[in-house]
């Protein structure tokens, strides 16, 4: 799939039909998530994989932004310490989080690649969380994707118009675009 | 995946989970998640009696859900319709409000004794 076509076709996906994901799947997924750009290659995304139904039931109870049940839950973690390690503050303070966020677009682009729905839920309680999947110190949850067979794509929302939000060589000078 | 029917007990419990955990991500959260919480909370709540023992389900609350499904992800991307939607099911359960209270009304005159 062309990427452009997979980054504007991409949609959150909320409702799931009752298929189990092929782990085959779920490892590109994976792949695709730890070939994002990372900061100083710091690479500090650790990835808890949920697929067993009593733990992604958890999962969902204590998730108010996870709609429908799914047959899988990626949580996407930033590893602090190693960050801090290899990246100083700005590896556990900001890098850490952004790389998080590139991976976590390049598994849902992927998924979308591969027929699957993806939704990248933040809507989380982080305490239950941790204590469920059993989170360590120095790792945080960053991101829960879940993934399953769409039910139903929503249409998609409105974007922000590029002359609205791009300048030109300096803040606020316009920035012509051939788009309506 | 299967689809397993909770108890009224799970059911009550994982409801009351939801409000918990969406009290706290409500503190940091966009203003808007809040309205939509209760909104999903209202959906959530209209399907207890199927999940509970000595409750009828209540056909009006049944049709709330269909329209909060149906309208509640206009938070995400047109805040305009899901206050409009907000408004309209008000007005839904007001007129409730007012059948319900007349229906009463109504039923009290008739046990009292003149």
């Amino acid at each position: 799939m062309d990427v452009f076509e997979a980054i504007k076709g991409r949609r959150s996906v909320r409702k799931f039909k009752l298929k189990g994901v092929e782990r085959e799947l779920t490892e590109k997924l994976l792949t695709a998530a730890c070939w994002a750009p990372s900061g100083g290659n710091i690479q500090p995304w650790k990835f808890i994989v949920v697929e067993d139904r009593t733990i992604l039931d958890m999962v969902r109870k204590i998730s108010p932004g996870y709609f429908g049940e799914t047959p899988l839950a990626i949580l996407v973690c930033s590893d602090k310490v190693r960050a801090h390690k290899v990246g100083g503050l700005m590896g556990r303070d900001y890098l850490s989080v952004v790389d998080c966020a590139m991976a976590t677009e390049n598994l849902v682009l992927a998924a979308y690649a591969l027929g699957l729905g993806a939704c990248i839920v933040k809507s989380f309680s982080y305490v239950a969380i941790k204590e469920i999947l059993e989170i360590p110190q120095g790792i945080e949850p960053e991101l829960l994707v879940v993934v399953g067979y769409p039910d139903a794509t929503p249409a998609p929302p409105r974007r922000i118009p590029l002359k609205e939000n791009t300048y030109l060589n300096r803040f606020g000078q316009s920035f012509q675009t051939a788009e309506a | 995946m299967t689809e397993k029917k909770n108890t009224g007990n799970e059911y009550l419990f994982e409801l009351a989970l939801f409000l918990a955990t969406s009290a706290r991500n409500c503190i940091d959260e966009p203003p808007l998640y809040g309205p939509f919480r209760l909104l999903d909370a209202l959906s959530r709540l209209s399907d207890f009696p199927e999940h509970a023992s000595g409750l009828d389900t209540d056909p009006f609350l049944k049709k709330v859900k269909i329209f909060v499904e149906e309208k509640k992800f206009l938070v995400m991307s047109d805040v305009e319709g899901f206050t409009k939607a907000a408004d309209e099911l008000i007005e839904t359960f007001a007129k409730e409000l007012k059948r319900r209270s007349a229906h009463s009304k109504n039923d009290e005159q008739k046990g009292s004794v003149h």
